[in-house]
């Protein structure tokens, strides 16, 4: 028998799918290619969600003018983590450098405590939702899943055409020989921290609009985006694309057949089998 | 001249222990950890406000000269919404910085370990504002004392409310009014969740969900898509913040209707943040609390308890001048504070000669405060170590009450009643029933 609201889970489960891929992409990149992992990602985000906060609501710019000038503040902030904490600590243990990054989340959500204070903020914009039949679908998620995927598809123009994008290829395939071969790697890592940096203020962009901003919202996607990362194999932006659906659609379905809790406990139940049988990701890269 | 500079050094000696001996007897001092989350998501979902609250009537009281000579010397504590972080700073109070007694906590998830942790010291703890009837349900604690109603009694609230309003607001018998109960997943939220379900059986409401969600989901639409399904009349939901947020943004953007929408606390009581979060669309929304001191009537209390409450609003406003509507939040502790300051403490000091733990236990024990006795309205007795919520207020209720275009009125208990509920919502809102 046909079930409406099966139907409107699975495509809410498709719409989560498309914000948590717009959240894994940027950290993808950067593990892909300087092999760091940004624990502090979700942080950044918050970052550009208060800027967002700031130029809308505060200093009352068009969100189409703000957001470029937030997703270029995050792009900074990438930039700036790379040359401060990362850059002297590219040939430490992983180990140290998940600590450092761990530090920086910490740092940040401290700073945002301290310059915003524990308020709980929002833009006020209300997105129209597009009505099918009984289901309600939000044009917010939609935009997210929109912008997910032609983020996916620009980073993969950008990497296989152009000239820079081979460059962060090659050297994401052998970080040792591609110096030798002349290639600028220190200038390559920065131009990475500048996308993955701004592609967390697109999301934050978007996020926005779905989301209260508090300094601690990085609590509620950090976790989640780190674990689509390993799913989908550290440094694979489609592979992290496609856990992305997954886990959002175990969550969405599960959590409409049982209690909510559930679709998280069976998601992180798909998580821990299939690192038990893919220890590196579902798509994970050869090294 | 040996003997001549040992009578000048015991002269000094004694110059300075008198000009020392009033200073000593000014330091008499009571040592009060003050424990809130200010930080972490509780913090902005009420939290800070309580700390403000307990702040002001302490240094109120040191202002006006302390309690039968003993200046409260409060050091305040984050606990960071997390319960270990609130064991550790229980932990660190007691044993560092020697505090004589433990005062406030916000949050269920580190009310219930911290009260068993602290009673493992024999130290004092006044419960301000968390309400989980866990914290003291079946424990037999001797040392922590609750002055706030508990959890049960904020579910059993809303639901006698809809039994009675069934067949007059709904046109329905109660075994007729689909009734959810959505909650958070914490101690708190369960509890009152727990309320619910024995009110709504008790009323005979016909439940048709019930579920839980953890307060940091990055979604909630498949609990919006399953109470689509579910079609309820009324949704009873216990929540923080922004999980309340989430949700409602969620529920509009699914296209959930309802025809009343009760909340139990927390993020449901600070109306400045429930508008920002959802605008005009919370007009009408309900909210069961204890009621907020600015809305008691000044006649129905104890003289002095008015010029208190207004003092506490001064206060407030000082500390926050953005404040536009007071939140009930920073009243609550602040009355629950005051309780301790007036009752307890200065029936230990003068009947049971001190502040330490059994003492301060004896005195909590001999309140009997009166209905109209507290800024909150409520009475105070506490329950016995042999009772099963041994510590708690006896005489502690909350309210529910209705916002109204940037008002709030008390719509239940019929006595207390301010105006009488709505209890379908308006068809201007995006989730009335149409």
């Amino acid at each position: 028998m046909f079930d409406i609201y099966l139907l409107e889970a699975g495509i809410n489960g498709i719409l989560l799918g498309g914000v948590l891929a717009l959240l894994a992409l940027g950290c993808n990149l950067v593990f892909g290619v300087i092999d760091v992992v940004w624990i502090c990602y979700a942080e950044m985000i918050m970052m550009g969600m208060y800027g967002m906060f700031y130029l809308v609501s505060v200093y009352h710019w068009p969100f189409l003018l703000a957001a470029p000038v937030a997703i270029a503040l995050v792009g900074i902030i990438g930039v700036l983590l790379h040359l401060i904490v990362i850059a002297p600590l590219l040939n430490a243990a992983p180990i140290n450098q998940l600590l450092a990054t761990g530090g920086v989340l910490a740092f940040l959500q401290a700073l945002a405590t301290v310059l915003f204070g524990i308020d709980f903020r929002n833009l006020g914009i209300r997105m129209p939702v597009i009505e099918v039949s009984d289901m309600y679908l939000s044009y917010a998620r939609l935009l997210a899943f929109g912008t997910a995927l032609a983020g996916m598809i620009a980073v993969y123009l950008f990497l296989s055409r152009t000239y820079t994008g081979t460059a962060i290829r090659a050297i994401s395939q052998d970080r040792q020989i591609m110096p030798l071969m002349g290639v600028d790697s220190r200038k390559i890592y920065l131009i990475t921290s500048l996308i993955g940096g701004s592609l967390a203020g697109l999301a934050a962009c978007l996020l926005v609009l779905q989301y209260d901003v508090h300094p601690f919202i990085g609590l509620t996607f950090g976790p989640i985006t780190f674990m689509i990362c390993v799913l989908g194999g550290l440094g694979n932006m489609i592979g992290g694309f496609v856990a992305s659906f997954i886990f959002a659609e175990i969550i969405s379905v599960g959590g409409l057949y049982m209690d909510l809790e559930w679709g998280y406990v069976f998601a992180f139940v798909f998580f821990i089998v299939t690192m038990f049988v893919r220890p590196r990701g579902l798509l994970a890269r050869k090294s | 001249m040996f003997r001549r500079g040992l009578a000048c050094l015991a002269g000094v000696l004694g110059l300075m222990a008198a000009l020392a001996f009033p200073a000593v007897a000014q330091e008499k001092k009571i040592k009060i950890g003050v424990v809130y989350d200010l930080t972490g998501p509780f913090a902005g979902g009420g939290s800070e406000l309580h700390n403000l609250g307990a702040k002001i009537m302490i240094d109120h009281i040191n202002a006006t000269g302390g309690i039968e000579g003993y200046k409260i010397d409060a050091i305040y504590a984050d606990a960071q919404s997390k319960p270990d972080v609130a064991i550790n700073e229980a932990v660190r109070l007691i044993e560092q910085e020697k505090v004589d007694m433990l005062l406030g906590f916000f949050s269920s998830a580190e009310c219930v370990p911290t009260a068993a942790r602290v009673e493992q010291f024999k130290k004092f703890m006044w419960i301000t504002t968390c309400i989980a009837s866990p914290v003291l349900e079946n424990r037999h604690l001797k040392y922590v004392f609750r002055a706030q109603p508990y959890g049960t009694q904020w579910g059993l609230a809303s639901t006698a409310m809809l039994t009675a309003y069934a067949k007059e607001a709904f046109g329905k018998e109660p075994k007729d009014l689909r009734v959810a109960i959505i909650h958070e997943d914490g101690a708190y939220g369960v509890d009152v969740a727990r309320g619910n379900s024995e009110g709504a059986a008790k009323g005979g409401l016909n439940v048709v969900l019930k579920e839980g969600y953890s307060v940091t989901a990055p979604d909630l639409s498949s609990l919006v898509t399953k109470l689509k399904r579910a079609r309820p009349d009324v949704i009873l939901h216990t929540g923080y913040n922004p999980d309340i947020s989430l949700f409602l943004r969620q529920a509009r953007e699914g296209g959930l209707r309802f025809q009343a929408l009760i909340g139990h606390g927390a993020g449901y009581t600070d109306y400045s943040k429930l508008k920002a979060a959802g605008g005009t669309d919370v007009n009408f929304f309900m909210d069961v609390d204890p009621i907020s001191i600015w809305e008691v009537k000044p006649d129905a209390l104890k003289p002095g308890l008015a010029e208190l409450t207004k003092m506490v609003g001064e206060a407030y406003k000082k500390a926050k001048p953005e404040t536009v509507i007071m939140s009930a939040h920073v009243g609550m502790a602040a009355s629950n504070t005051h309780l301790f300051l007036s009752q307890v403490l200065p029936r230990a000091i003068k009947t049971y000669g001190g502040i330490d733990a059994e003492a301060l236990r004896k005195a909590a024990l001999d309140v009997d405060v009166p209905e109209g006795g507290t800024m909150l309205g409520f009475g105070a007795k506490f329950e016995p170590e042999t009772a099963v919520m041994a510590g708690q207020n006896n005489r502690a209720y909350p309210v529910v009450i209705q916002y109204v275009d940037d008002k709030a009125y008390v719509v239940w208990p019929k006595a207390l009643q301010q105006r009488a509920p709505v209890l379908k919502l308006p068809d201007s809102s995006p989730y009335a029933v149409k």
